[in-house]
């Protein structure tokens, strides 16, 4: 039985990891298991949850009186690739070519959409191992989310594609052929604009990923079922900033836009309501007493404001979400939170899973 | 050098920091003060353009006030106007990239697609005539979020190192020398006042100067007034309060000595750490910002940016 797979997504800087950590917790001390796979987490959070961050490999997090328990993993993109290429190479011969291959080593991190990619396979991985009831996804900080989403698919269509087929056709003493297309004036194009070597070397990659694409074909497939899971659920996450609003409210229409089950929104550090009555200070008191009321009358009125600007921004998102969709506001902690106790404060506004369930 | 004479400005940091408001901000600054400028957004976005009060940013550049155009740069747009430069014909170009199968390899090749930004860049800079001469004073870029901004400043030396060789090895090495030269190219970092930001910022600066960049300036933004009464005169206020507003009083305090212990650090920690100025903007309360909110904050980087 696959783990429930629970998405947080939204633009960056608006606390996506601590509330993908957060949930983690509150969830373990409520009796489940679970995993937590966060992308490139702050380096304090990350010590904090004592999170190893080479390898990829699940570290447990020590939570006090918890029933559940829950592990993080910190997505190591090359070492995921490079577990991939191993594990479809027909030999390890074909595995060690690609993995010498200096376009593989330009490509392996830095070819569009393989944070992604590598994600949505680190994501199948741990939700299919029979290890955890819950995964929790702390998105790549991608302004699009379908990029998350299509990702598998993209990749799956390069390396499978007939791009493979036609570059991957033997290799002349010109070190590639380009017949197929009308060849002569694509095959000049591209000498011009990247190199004869270049070229060989992108051929020689394709080629030597032309056995590994069913394998990938068919992980994307799968991954597609993950996400598409009845159980699934993406969190928005965002903050009350008038960036991250409009963030947000464009990674909802993409939601909506490929029907995915939305859970609701998490909106980060929303400054709260202090209801200081500046009418119980007295007019006149000891030296320097105008002065000091004033003060403190001026510092009452930034928090109105500052809470009132939010209340707004939180209200706005509620209208702009789906009917009755929900939306867990979670007070300004006054400090960043790095210790598993703050987390621990920060969870309690949080959904339970049951909430979460629940959701329409 | 003072940051406001550079030639091109490239904006980054953390995200949610307040990037493309920074960038609007001072293209706004540069434009009062007579400067022909362009704002660039990255990758499509296309929010500069109503934040100013105008149509969303086009690839081909718009006015949005006196002095100041903005445009959105695609790496689609900006790859089909650069390989129509080097092979000057349009139906090459689409025979290959619009091709159902080279399209998607194309795609593929790293770097690529960041290199054309700053690719761009250049051309607006160092081959954009008019009349005669420069088309713009001066060029400010909204460049993406810290890990995806640092590729897109370093493609071009990547895209050196990926052919070696040809034109593309040829314009990426003349970019690389615009952005790389300090006299030339400014880097603009945007922070907030709080611990992650920080800690960010400055991972991306040690990452900059690996990377032969430099940091002309530090934006510490919304920053918040925190006015507070003595120790004593706190003592004192709080003891003329009934019970409940004394725990009210006592809340508010502590939040605001927190920010400001937050926001002095902040200030400390990327002055110590980062050899340019750090100037601060004031957190506004419009919702959203509008053109009038874009003008204040100019008027606050001119003053700071000048007594520096």
């Amino acid at each position: 039985m696959n783990s429930q797979v629970v998405i947080c997504c939204g633009s960056g800087g608006v606390g996506k990891t601590t509330t993908s950590a957060a949930l983690g917790l509150r969830w373990a001390h409520d009796g489940d298991r679970v995993c937590v796979l966060t992308i490139d987490p702050a380096k304090r959070l990350a010590d904090s949850l004592n999170i190893d961050t080479l390898g990829g490999r699940p570290t447990p997090i020590d939570i006090p009186d918890a029933t559940g328990r829950c592990d993080a993993v910190m997505l190591d993109v090359q070492e995921t690739f490079e577990s991939l290429i191993q594990r479809f190479a027909p030999t390890t011969a074909a595995a060690a070519s690609i993995l010498e291959n200096r376009y593989f080593q330009f490509a392996s991190t830095r070819l569009g959409g393989v944070h992604e990619y590598m994600a949505a396979e680190k994501l199948r991985e741990l939700a299919t191992n029979g290890q955890y009831d819950v995964v929790i996804v702390d998105t790549p900080p991608t302004r699009n989310a379908l990029d998350f989403l299509d990702a598998p698919d993209r990749m799956a269509e390069l390396m499978n594609g007939a791009v493979v087929r036609w570059l991957a056709a033997p290799a002349t003493k010109r070190g590639w052929r380009g017949i197929e297309l009308g060849g002569e004036a694509v095959t000049r194009v591209l000498n011009l604009l990247i190199g004869q070597n270049t070229i060989g070397e992108i051929a020689q990659f394709f080629n030597l990923f032309r056995d590994l694409g069913e394998g990938f074909q068919k992980r994307s497939v799968e991954v597609q079922d993950l996400l598409r899971a009845e159980s699934t659920r993406f969190l928005l996450v965002t903050s009350p900033s008038s960036a991250a609003q409009s963030e947000a409210l464009f990674f909802l229409r993409q939601l909506n836009a490929k029907a995915m089950p939305f859970g609701g929104f998490i909106v980060n550090r929303v400054e709260p309501h202090i209801a200081f009555d500046g009418e119980a200070l007295p007019v006149n008191g000891p030296d320097g007493w105008a002065v000091a009321r004033s003060q403190l009358l001026a510092l009452a009125e930034q928090q109105a404001r500052l809470a009132r600007m939010h209340e707004v921004g939180v209200d706005a998102l509620v209208a702009a979400g789906p009917e009755g969709a929900p939306v867990w506001p979670v007070p300004h902690q006054g400090a960043p939170v790095n210790s598993i106790d703050e987390l621990a404060a920060l969870s309690a506004s949080l959904p339970t899973r049951d909430a979460l369930r629940h959701t329409p | 050098m003072s940051t406001l004479e550079k030639s091109v400005l490239i904006v980054t940091g953390k995200g949610g920091t307040g990037k493309t408001t920074v960038t609007a901000a001072l293209g706004m600054a540069l434009a009062m003060t007579g400067h022909r400028t362009l704002l660039v957004e990255c990758n499509g976005t296309r929010v500069i353009g109503p934040l100013l009060g105008a149509a969303e940013s086009t690839y081909t550049p718009q006015k949005v006030a006196p002095n100041l155009h903005a445009m959105t740069i695609t790496s689609e747009e900006a790859i089909e106007d650069f390989i129509i430069k080097q092979i000057k014909v349009r139906a090459l170009y689409s025979m290959v990239f619009k091709n159902r199968i080279m399209g998607p390899f194309m795609d593929a090749v790293p770097g690529l697609h960041d290199a054309v930004h700053l690719g761009k860049v250049y051309g607006l800079v160092e081959d954009d005539f008019t009349d005669g001469r420069p088309t713009w004073d001066r060029v400010v870029v909204d460049a993406p979020a810290t890990g995806h901004g640092l590729h897109i400043l370093n493609a071009p030396k990547a895209m050196m190192d990926l052919t070696r060789r040809g034109p593309i090895f040829a314009n990426s090495k003349l970019v690389h020398d615009l952005t790389s030269d300090r006299s030339r190219t400014g880097i603009v970092m945007t922070c907030l006042p709080e611990a992650m930001p920080v800690s960010e910022s400055l991972e991306l600066n040690a990452a900059l100067t690996q990377s032969g960049y430099g940091v002309a300036a530090v934006v510490l933004n919304e920053m918040v007034s925190t006015d507070l009464p003595s120790p004593p005169d706190q003592r004192a206020l709080k003891a003329a309060l009934p019970p409940e507003q004394r725990v009210n009083a006592d809340a508010l305090l502590s939040r605001f000595d927190a920010r400001d212990t937050h926001q002095r650090a902040a200030h400390e920690a990327l002055s110590n750490a980062i050899d340019a100025p750090v100037v601060h903007l004031p957190l506004l309360f419009d919702r959203p910002l509008h053109q009038a909110s874009i003008e204040r904050l100019a008027s606050h980087l001119l003053r700071e940016l000048e007594s520096m």
